[in-house]
């Protein structure tokens, strides 16, 4: 993580007026902000550790500073084993991913041609868009339930992913036009008079410089599928298709919950994420920067 | 003005693909609920057509259903107000941290905790102090022993209780949306911003702030679909109760379509929504549509 | 045993095949023994999968090491079947039941509550008439008296049930006696109790009404004690009384009594049933209604050895404390539209005839739907679990739980309407009016 330090703000922003005391008393006060802040935002975190290593007993005691009286290991060796941890992590991560892809290949294309074409319906398809754009996902169920049934792909992977595709790409869509249209239309002026075709100045100039609107829609899609449960129990049976929400789940019973072995299993579902993040942070907004081309 | 003239097969192989299948699986469905809306049906048997009758109970008899109509938008509102604030942490960070992708990170976190474990830990805070509850006890101890409020089970003050746990876990989530905003605007714009004698909180209020104009266009969409779509942590915190009073619209439609059994009612509930998230997705646009005219 | 089991088996199996070949998908297939001799060649071939919906997920929860242990077993034994456990917490398979049963896309065998919450889908014709598999193996025998009836609609049996629990007030030795309180021998001395209880600063009673049916499920109690006996609700269904009927608004008043009288944890509305319970477990509480499925929660907790269990006292004099709010389980349906109905009945009915046996090893025989053989004492049941058995033996009739008796419209509206009593005061004849509103809204 050393290399992050090389990234300081632009050099611009920094406010340069030193020595004067309201400045340093301001200075303070940034600080005290940012710090009760980080302590407020990652103190779940902790707190989901400690919780994982309690018992029932203790964790619905409720009290929310206690360290538990002996440390419950077993609570992750439960996770791992009845949660199939394993198992629903791969699949949460093909999940995952293959919806990331859709989710950006597809909006990205939809967008260039709304944001970039002069074509008739482009107003009129960005509406189609708009109006799915908050559609809660608990209104489908039994419809898709229906669809699915009939083009035979219940209990497969593709009855999760094909949904879950679909909710994200009007936001996708939204985010990506609105960002596409931005860029300068001197840009592809030019290719077109280099002769580069339509799907060349998409490739080579649009999709570079729309890094960043896709890293955001890869986060959106991300935090809305990870932990999607309803539509994943509805569509899925079988135990080797299963996504980590279920393992979190499996802790719950008719008339008994084993809180511990579900902030293990949280605490195992949620470390592949945060690692991957933090690693990719430096990139994700790296590439931001470097794609900064409003003005 | 788009520049770019193509065929109509490259404008379809383009627009059809994501087109069909946002269609199929949210269009469709959705058409489907507004049909479902117009019977009686409990989801399972026989159904019945009854027009719009289902509609007319839920506009005029149903007690519970305006409440939650109220709740939703409060709800919206609450997150939107939020965002100012994301954008002044945002600001902070920018200007004054040396490495700020791990706050903004670090901020982030809450939004990919899973609801079951946000929703066991603002309860060991909103408890009653003698079941532990942390709020309560630190308010007794600082000598604020009037304040305590049984703060989950309260009808005046759930909600408030509900909203604030929301906006905690959101911060982030707005914080990082500006932020990514405030990096995109090139620096050369403060360069010479600060020759013409703007800089620190000055030159935020003229660059800063209309620049990020779509930005917030997309936080602020994204707090209203969150809003109309807060489900799991309010079943996980309340379950809708007290006797209703923490019913939004989409708990309300859970427990019509599932709970009650009455899913063309709880269809009807979901028809209401699509054409509230419509008129909002239509009024944000507007909106900013004349924000972006006047200052880009 | 496993080998007669077996033969039958192979007997059935080939005759469902024979069965599907006359077109006869189900009912009379059981007397027919025609098909045995071509049927048994396909055994060997066509791989079978039933999906088995269940609501065990929990490796901790006896039913789930039953289930799974009984499963293995019939899997063993049966190199053609395989049985795709699809485990889901309850709220969750409710939801999951009900989007499938819309598209008629039931798995082989789910798990549905008794009576009214069980009618939708039997008038839907989504379940499959069991009569002729329960009579196979002797399996009828093995339930209790009368528990089946909670799963017949015009004399078609259309569930097994895991579980027959009756409503019991657990209490804690300790505390009793650290506040200086004796079992209560009726509801007005369970409020004095209460109020002696509270004045030690101890919790009189654990309830977890996040999830309103708890609330509602001791109301009942009262209900069918100021009732003077069961059947309230089915009068009302009748049309012979309503819920402005005395006997409601004095079962109102008195449950306002304990409420009011401080019984209950404070904040009660937002604790869901394990954060309710737990309280008793944990020994902060020092009474707990609830169904007889919590003693063996119970027994692995701390309090396990200082608790007690009394019946619900009469309400001002009415009532008879042996009757109780009975709680038949949930129980096991088959989808008419399996594709393999026949093989999924016998392996439904393999598993019923093993279940006893093994929850009993499981030492979680308490309260399922079974007769069970066995000496309680020698396996290790402890003396709590015994006190409960006791009281089994008295059980003189008694009513349903509301949702179980009620369609779902009106359940609601009273569950909700319940819960609000933990919140404030209200007009008891206001609670009741509310109720028959909804009843005559809801009703068809």
């Amino acid at each position: 993580m050393s290399q992050m330090i090389g990234v300081a703000a632009p050099s611009a922003k920094p406010i340069v007026r030193t020595g004067a005391l309201r400045s340093r008393i301001f200075k303070a006060a940034v600080f005290v902000i940012l710090s009760v802040l980080f302590v407020t935002q990652l103190y779940p975190l902790l707190w989901l550790l400690i919780y994982s290593l309690k018992n029932n007993e203790e964790i619905l005691s409720g009290s929310f500073f206690s360290l538990p009286a002996s440390p419950q290991w077993n609570n992750f060796t439960d996770a791992i084993a009845s949660g199939n941890y394993f198992k629903y992590l791969a699949n949460s991560l093909l999940v995952t991913t293959v919806t990331m892809l859709g989710v950006l290949l597809l909006s990205a294309l939809a967008s260039f041609a709304i944001s970039r074409f002069k074509w008739r319906y482009g107003g009129a398809v960005m509406v189609l868009f708009l109006v799915g754009m908050m559609i809660p996902m608990q209104a489908t169920l039994l419809p898709l339930m229906i669809i699915f049934k009939n083009i035979d792909i219940l209990n497969t992977h593709l009855s999760i992913i094909l949904p879950y595709i679909a909710f994200q790409t009007p936001i996708a869509v939204f985010i990506l036009s609105g960002f596409m249209r931005s860029i300068p239309h001197e840009i592809e002026e030019s290719a077109i008079v280099d002769g580069a075709g339509v799907f060349r100045i998409f490739r080579s100039i649009i999709l570079p410089v729309s890094v960043p609107p896709m890293m955001t829609v890869c986060i959106l899609t991300f935090i809305n599928i990870w932990n999607e449960y309803i539509m994943a129990s509805t569509f899925i049976s079988s135990e080797g298709l299963k996504t980590l929400p279920f393992g979190v789940y499996s802790f719950v019973s008719q008339y008994s919950v084993n809180y511990g072995a579900i902030g293990a299993f949280l605490v195992l579902g949620a470390l592949p994420v945060v690692i991957i993040y933090f690693l990719l942070a430096d990139k994700i907004t790296k590439g931001m920067v470097a794609g900064a081309v409003k003005g | 003005m788009n520049v770019l003239r193509v065929s109509k097969w490259t404008i379809a192989a383009f627009v059809l693909p994501c087109l069909l299948l946002y269609f199929c699986l949210v269009f469709v469905p959705i058409l489907v609920s507004f049909y479902s809306g117009l019977l009686d049906w409990n989801g399972i048997g026989e159904s019945k057509f009854v027009g719009l009758a289902n509609f007319q109970k839920l506009l005029f008899e149903d007690a519970v259903f305006w409440p939650s109509v109220k709740r939703t938008l409060m709800f919206a509102v609450f997150s939107m107000a939020e965002i100012p604030v994301a954008l002044f942490v945002a600001i902070l960070l920018s200007r004054f941290v040396k490495k700020p992708n791990f706050l903004v990170s670090s901020y982030f976190l809450p939004v990919i905790l899973s609801v079951v474990i946000i929703g066991q830990l603002w309860k060991t805070i909103y408890n009653p102090a003698s079941m532990g509850g942390m709020l309560n006890q630190v308010l007794e101890t600082i000598g604020l022993g009037d304040w305590t409020r049984a703060w989950l089970t309260d009808p005046n003050v759930a909600m408030y209780a509900l909203y604030f746990v929301a906006l905690w876990q959101y911060l982030g989530y707005h914080t990082l949306i500006q932020f990514t905003g405030i990096q995109n605007i090139p620096s050369d714009i403060y360069e010479a911003a600060r020759i013409d004698g703007a800089e620190g909180l000055k030159a935020d209020w003229h660059i800063t702030l209309p620049m990020n104009i779509p930005i917030f266009k997309i936080s602020i969409v994204l707090s209203f679909i969150g809003s109309l779509q807060a489900f799991d942590m309010i079943m996980v915190m309340t379950g809708g109760g007290p006797a209703h009073a923490t019913d939004v619209i989409s708990t309300h439609m859970y427990n019509m379509s599932f709970l009650s059994m009455k899913y063309g009612y709880g269809s009807a509930i979901a028809a209401f929504l699509v054409v509230l998230c419509l008129a909002a997705t239509l009024l944000v646009n507007l909106v900013f549509n004349r924000l972006e005219r006047k200052f880009t | 045993m496993s080998k007669g089991v077996k033969a039958v088996m192979a007997g059935a199996l080939a005759l469902s095949l024979a069965a599907c070949g006359t077109n006869n998908n189900s009912a009379t297939g059981g007397n027919d023994n025609k098909g045995a001799a071509n049927g048994s060649k396909a055994t060997n071939q066509e791989k079978i999968t039933i999906t088995f919906q269940n609501i065990y997920p929990d490796p901790t929860d006896p039913k789930h090491g039953a289930v799974k242990k009984i499963v293995e077993q019939y899997e063993a034994e049966h190199s053609n079947i395989k049985i795709e456990l699809d485990s889901l917490n309850t709220d969750q398979q409710k939801l999951k039941l009900k989007t499938q049963a819309a598209s008629k896309e039931v798995p082989d065998i789910t798990v549905v509550n008794p009576s009214a919450q069980m009618k939708p889908f039997v008038e839907a014709g989504l379940f499959a008439p069991l009569n002729d598999m329960v009579e196979q193996n002797g399996l009828k025998a093995t339930f209790q008296e009368g528990i089946l009836d909670w799963y017949s609609f015009d004399n078609n049996l259309y569930a097994l049930p895991d579980g027959n629990n009756i409503g019991v007030v657990y209490y804690n030795k300790e505390l009793f006696e650290q506040g200086g309180v004796k079992v209560p021998a009726t509801f007005e001395e369970m409020i004095e109790v209460v109020k002696t209880l509270k004045s030690k600063g101890i919790t009189p009673i654990a309830i977890g009404e996040k999830d309103t049916w708890t609330g509602s499920f001791l109301f009942m109690n009262v209900l069918l004690r100021t009732n003077g006996g069961p059947g309230f609700l089915q009068d009302v269904q009748d049309g012979k009384k309503t819920f402005e009927d005395q006997a409601f608004v004095d079962a109102v008043d008195s449950f306002q009594d304990l409420v009011q009288a401080g019984a209950f944890q404070e904040g009660a509305t937002s604790f869901d049933y394990n954060a309710g319970e737990n309280l008793f477990k944990t020994g902060k509480s020092a009474m707990y209604y609830m169904g007889s499925w919590a003693t063996g929660g119970i027994e692995t907790s701390s309090v396990n050895g200082k608790v007690g269990v009394f019946k619900f006292p009469t309400v001002k004099g009415k009532g008879n404390p042996n009757e109780f709010m009975l709680a038949p389980g949930s129980g096991f349906a088959i989808s008419a539209n399996s594709k393999h109905l026949q093989e999924t009945k016998d392996f439904l009915n393999y598993f019923m005839l093993n279940f006893p046996k093994v929850m009993f090893e499981a030492k979680g025989a308490i309260g399922i739907a079974q007769k069970v053989e066995g000496d309680f004492k020698a396996q290790g049941y402890s003396e709590m679990a015994m006190e409960i058995l006791d009281l089994f033996k008295e059980v003189q009739g008694g009513d349903l739980s509301f949702d179980n008796t009620m369609n779902p419209g009106t359940s609601q509206a009273h569950l909700t309407s319940i819960q609000d009593l933990f919140g404030q005061k209200r007009d008891s004849k206001e609670i009741g009016k509310d109720h028959q509103t909804a009843y005559t809204s809801n009703k068809e």
